[in-house]
Parts: structure tokens; sequence; C-alpha cells
């Protein structure tokens, strides 16, 4: 596969502060590559520096295998992109909004009428096409967001946090059509700091903190780099505090801790690790009240990675 | 691109349109001044109505000496003129004082060299009335546009008291400059370093001249027919007349809008403040502008013009209101020509400026 988009070296800098420190990644053809990391870690600056509406100090950028200037109007035309905030007229509808952003693309207006349904159809608005957006909800405004930078069919789309403060219902809806944008041929840059959507929706992830990469690789790459295997939480009421250093010292346990009445217990490898808890907790006659098994989640290598929690 | 630039147009039109606050202040906040000056001063544009104001004069030897001011104030104060204005006593100064302390006079006026100097204690429509007319008589005596026999009551209130129509000039001029509110909102919309909207639009593969000029186009578009209405409302409601002069009034609106725009334009780009603040500093211009110029009374453009000539000179509600007077006090067309190309030089600056600035390509910061 050939790569969308190559950044070599990227910096760019706010006066003194760093905020993309020497960046160099590829995005293939057809993958949704998820940006992830907390807020401002350098997400949102270097999309906008790769769509040529920032300045940057150093590295250079290329989008199809052309360098992406301000001019490069013919790049642009197969770019979409969903920016973080919501950027619709008020006093458009949604189907008039729509027809606004994909006429700065598409000039044929039967062409553009099918692609306004289409996109009306992939974030789940038929039914709200005269609405004005005042009368949407949060999640449905994102949605239009959504739909407004992807009517026009683009080859590249860039999602910069489209989800955030969003329903559950919504959230999904937006998943799903992210997965179809893919499957119909797009290429994908997502950025989130929500590390489960990166989860279900990325094929590859990279993760950034201060600007720069920490790791890169497909989520069950990432997580083999984490030193936890796996995870059992004990919900277990009045646990004696004596009984930590003897739960550290059963076999493959890592790090025990025990906070508002949960026992979480950390394997750096091994099998049967659920069940021998149990084993262990019967035999000292200790009571609980719920016990479950976890694989490492992305937040647990970033965690690693950076000694501190993606949300932070 | 001529698709991109009437689609572009288009859509900017209409949300032009469907803007309730901007149609406000554009469109609905004018005619409602308007008719607030109608209600105001309807008192005073018609002179059957008017009561006789009770001035003095002070009759020194400077009085006497000016012949001009002598025979004005007689004739306004004659008993049978059926137009009379004033009822004039001719006293020394400290009994002038006296009569206005004891409430017998609304002021009293006092020549020194051959400039007037009106005394009051309040300010209402009597005084008003007092001051436009002195300083009417003043003009007249400097142009030596009449003969002394030309000024009588008939001259002054046909031609030149209409003082209803003084406030319509500013605020015509105030409605012009308000159409800048149409372009700060759209340059907040299509510019990436001031919306996200403006992001979307700047990636999208229309060029940025495209999207400005339409914008521009459709601003102009919505004001201009906000004007129309005005026009229409003060021509048709109120009743103003403006005269034989009234293309050349609309000609001087219309160039008196896009003075505005380019006002908004510049404010819009330039200023790295909230929209909501762009606009405060526009209406703040405005109404700074339209008091230097008049609005609030007329003696205030003529302490301008004497004291400070360069504020009016750039000042575009006094070019488009010295446009308008020049219609009704000159009898050539040179001065209102004068403001016309003003206005138009003045909007050709503004524009370069923010045109300059806008085409920016990349930003340091969004």
């Amino acid at each position: 596969m050939e790569n969308v988009i190559e950044v070599r070296n990227l910096v760019k800098k706010y006066k003194e502060i760093i905020a993309v420190d020497n960046l160099s990644f590829s995005v293939r053809e057809g993958e949704i590559l998820g940006l992830l990391g907390p807020n401002g870690s350098g997400k949102s600056t270097t999309i906008n520096c790769i769509l040529s509406l920032l300045k940057f100090q150093g590295g250079n950028i290329k989008i199809f295998g052309k360098e992406m200037t301000p001019n490069s109007y013919e790049l642009k035309s197969k770019i979409g992109v969903v920016f973080q905030d919501v950027s619709i007229f008020d006093e458009l509808t949604v189907y008039e909004n729509i027809d606004y952003f994909c006429g700065l693309y598409v000039k044929n207006k039967e062409t553009r009428k099918k692609y306004i349904e289409d996109a009306l159809k992939l974030v789940g608005l038929e039914d709200f096409q005269k609405f004005y957006p005042k009368k949407l909800s949060g999640g449905l405004l994102r949605r239009l967001n959504i739909a407004c930078g992807i009517a026009h069919k683009p080859k590249l789309i860039f999602l910069d946090e489209p989800t955030v403060a969003v329903d559950p219902q919504s959230r999904n809806n937006i998943l799903d059509g992210i997965k179809q944008l893919r499957d119909m041929g797009a290429t994908v840059v997502y950025t989130t700091h929500y590390m489960e959507e990166v989860e279900i929706l990325c094929d590859r992830v990279i993760i950034l903190d201060k600007g720069k990469i920490i790791a890169e690789g497909t989520t069950d790459e990432l997580k083999q780099r984490a030193s936890i295997e796996e995870k059992v939480t004990v919900e277990v009421n009045n646990l004696d505090v004596r009984e930590l250093p003897k739960i550290k010292d059963l076999m493959n346990v890592l790090e025990v801790s025990y906070e508002d009445n949960l026992l979480l217990v950390t394997y750096k490898d091994g099998k049967n690790n659920l069940v021998n808890m149990i084993t262990y907790l019967k035999s000292k006659g200790i009571d609980y009240q719920k016990i479950y098994s976890e694989r490492p989640t992305l937040n647990d290598v970033f965690l690693e990675l950076t000694g501190k929690e993606l949300r932070d | 691109m001529i698709d991109m630039f009437f689609h572009n147009f288009k859509y900017i039109l209409k949300t032009l349109f469907k803007n309730k606050m901007l149609i406000f202040w554009t469109f609905a906040f004018p005619i409602i001044l308007g008719t607030l000056f109608h209600l105001a001063f309807s008192n005073i544009a018609n002179n059957e109505k008017l009561d006789i104001i009770d001035i003095a004069i002070v009759k020194d030897e400077e009085f006497n000496k000016n012949i001009f001011f002598k025979m004005a104030f007689k004739e306004l104060s004659d008993k049978k003129n059926e137009e009379r204005l004033f009822h004039t006593q001719y006293v020394d100064e400290e009994k002038a004082k006296k009569l206005l302390e004891d409430g017998e006079i609304i002021g009293y006026l006092k020549l020194e060299g051959e400039t007037p100097k009106i005394t009051i204690i309040s300010n209402g429509i009597d005084e008003t009335v007092f001051k436009y007319v002195t300083e009417q008589v003043l003009q007249m005596s400097q142009t030596g546009i009449f003969e002394i026999e030309d000024i009588n009551i008939k001259n002054i209130s046909n031609k030149n008291l209409d003082y209803t129509m003084i406030e319509f000039y500013t605020l015509i001029a105030m409605a012009a400059l308000y159409g800048g509110i149409f372009s700060i909102w759209v340059m907040n919309q299509i510019m990436p370093d001031l919306s996200a909207k403006g992001k979307r639009i700047a990636i999208s593969p229309i060029k940025k001249g495209t999207i400005v000029l339409s914008s521009f186009l459709a601003s102009y578009i919505v004001q201009l027919i906000g004007m129309a209405l005005l026009f229409a409302y003060t021509i048709l409601v109120i009743q103003v007349d403006y005269g034989v002069y009234s293309k050349l009034v609309v000609l001087l609106a219309a160039v008196g809008s896009l003075a505005g725009l380019s006002i908004g334009l510049a404010i819009g780009v330039l200023m790295k403040v909230s929209e909501n603040s762009k606009t405060g500093i526009l209406i703040g211009i405005t109404m700074i502008g339209c008091y230097l110029a008049g609005m609030m009374g007329i003696s205030m453009k003529n302490i301008v013009d004497k004291g400070a000539p360069i504020v009016n000179k750039v000042n575009p509600a006094a070019m488009i209101t010295d446009g308008f007077y020049s219609l009704y006090y000159y009898e050539t067309l040179d001065r209102y020509w004068f403001d016309v190309i003003s206005l138009c030089i003045f909007s050709g600056v503004l524009i370069l400026i923010s045109f300059r600035n806008l085409r920016r390509k990349k930003y340091d910061s969004i």
C-alpha cells in the first residue's frame, strides 16, 4: 500500500513552546490511523500543519506524494476535515449546511444532491434535513459536523476528536460511519483521547505526548509493549491490608493495590491467574462481591510510558 | 471559479438575511431611531406648531455694528411675521444674565467680534433651535450667499431650518456605517484564524480571493437593501422630502455603505478580538463619528470643523453628512463630489490594507 501522508521531522513551536517535536510518520492508503494523546499533546497542531493552515519551523509534509501548500488546490479537493469545534452555519438548515460545504468541492448540482443524500444517510440525519442547528441535540450536531466534512467523498479524511461530548448512541453512529468511509476506500486520520475508540476503530495507532511519538503500532502490538499481561479486580469490603504483601508474593503478580474496596492485582505473565486468585481468596476465607479479569488497555501502555493517565 | 463565486455568494446572502441580530442592528435599529427622531422633532419640522421662543440679545457696540445679525433677528422676531420664531429682548449683558436666571428667557446671544456666543442653562428643543438659527445666520453672513434683504424666516425655515433633515442625514450616515457589522460577521465566518468554519473553508479548493470577494459583495447587497428600506420608510411613512437631489442622496448613501463595510472589513481582519468586541468597536466608532458629525446637534460639527478640521476630514460619518449638507447649502455640487470621492478613497485604502493582510496563507496559531 502507498503512503497517502508522509510527515518528516515536523517541528512546530509557539514562541518558546515546542508543540510538535521532530515528528515523523506516514499514513497508508485505506487505513484508519489513530493519533492518540492527552489534551495538548500536539494532535490538532499536527493536523493543522499537515493541512497547511499553520506555519511550522521544520520538516516537510507530502500528501499523495506531493508537497502540501496553501495553494495545493488539487490536493485540497481530495481532503475532508472534521474539526473538533462544530463548524456550521446556524442560519442554514441541515441540508443547506451540507450543500454549502459540499458545494465548495462539487460544482455539479445533481452530483452534489446525490452526495448530500449519501452523507445524510451515513450519519443518520435523513429525518432532520430541514432542521436548523439550534433544534439539534449535541450528538446530532456532531453528526452534521461530520457530514459537512465528508459529503464531497474525499479520499483522505481528518477527524479531529469528533466525538467529544457526544451521547453513546451518536458515538456509535459516528464510529460506524467512519468504518464505512474506510470501507468505501477513504484513508482516515483520527485523533482522540478516548482509547476505547482507538481500540474499536483504528488499524494503527500513534501515541503522542508533548509533541513526540512515544509509541506506534497496532493496538495489539502496543499492548504487548506493556509489562502487564492481565489485570484482576476484586470488589472486597474491609480487606486486611496485611494480606497485600502476601498477594504480591503469589505467582506472576506484578503490583497490588487496595483502594475504595477494590483490590487491583496486575500480572506480568502466566495463565489461570483469575482461578488462582479465587482459590487464594477462598483459602483465606475472604468474602468478595465481584471478581473479573481484564487485558491491559492502551491507557496502561500510556501510563507505563509516561507515568500519567491519558486523560490527565 | 464563477460557479464557486455564486455558490458562496448565494449562501452568504442567505445567512446574512437569516441572522436576526445583524438584521436588527442594520435594518430595524435605524428605522426605530428614525421614528423616534420623527416623534421627537416633528414639532420643529412643522413651523406652525413651534412656540415663540423667548431670548435676549446683548445690545452692545459689537451687535450694533453687525448689520447681518441685527436684521436677521429683527426679521425672526417681527410680530407681523406669521412665521416668527423668537420673542427677543435687547438688553445689556447683566440684564440678560438676570433674565436667564429668572427663567424669562431660554438663552441670550452676545457677539464677540463676529462670533456669536450663546449662553443657555439647559439643553432642550428651544435651545437647539436658538443655537441652530444663530449658526445659520452666522454661515450666511460668512458665505455671503444671501443679501441682507434675503434673510427672512422663509429662507431659514424652508431651506435650512428643517431640523429633522439634519437628523436624518446623520441617521443615514449611521445606517451606512453600521453595514460594517455585516463585513465583521462575514470575515469571522470565512477566516481560518477566526473560526472553525473559516478553517473548513480554508482547506477547501476554493481560492481565498473568491470567497472574500463574493462574501463582501453579498454583504454590500444586503446593506444596500437595508438602506433602500430605510429610504422607503422615511419617504413613505415619515414623509421626509429629500428634494430634487434624491438620486444624489442615494448615491452618497451607497458610497457611505461601502465605507461602512470597509471599516468592518478592516476591523474584522486586523483586530484580534472576539466578534462581539469587534461589533462593539464598530458601533463605538460609528456613534462617535456621528456625534462629531452633528447627530446630537449641528453645533458639534461646526465646533469640530473649526477646532480640529482633520478629525472630520477622516471621519466617514462627517464626510457623508457633509455631502448631504452641501446638496442643500451650496449652489454647486463640487463639495458633494469631493465628499463622494473622499469616501471612495477612504474605503479603497481600508480595503487595500485589509486585503494585504488577507493575502496571508499560513498562520502562526489558529
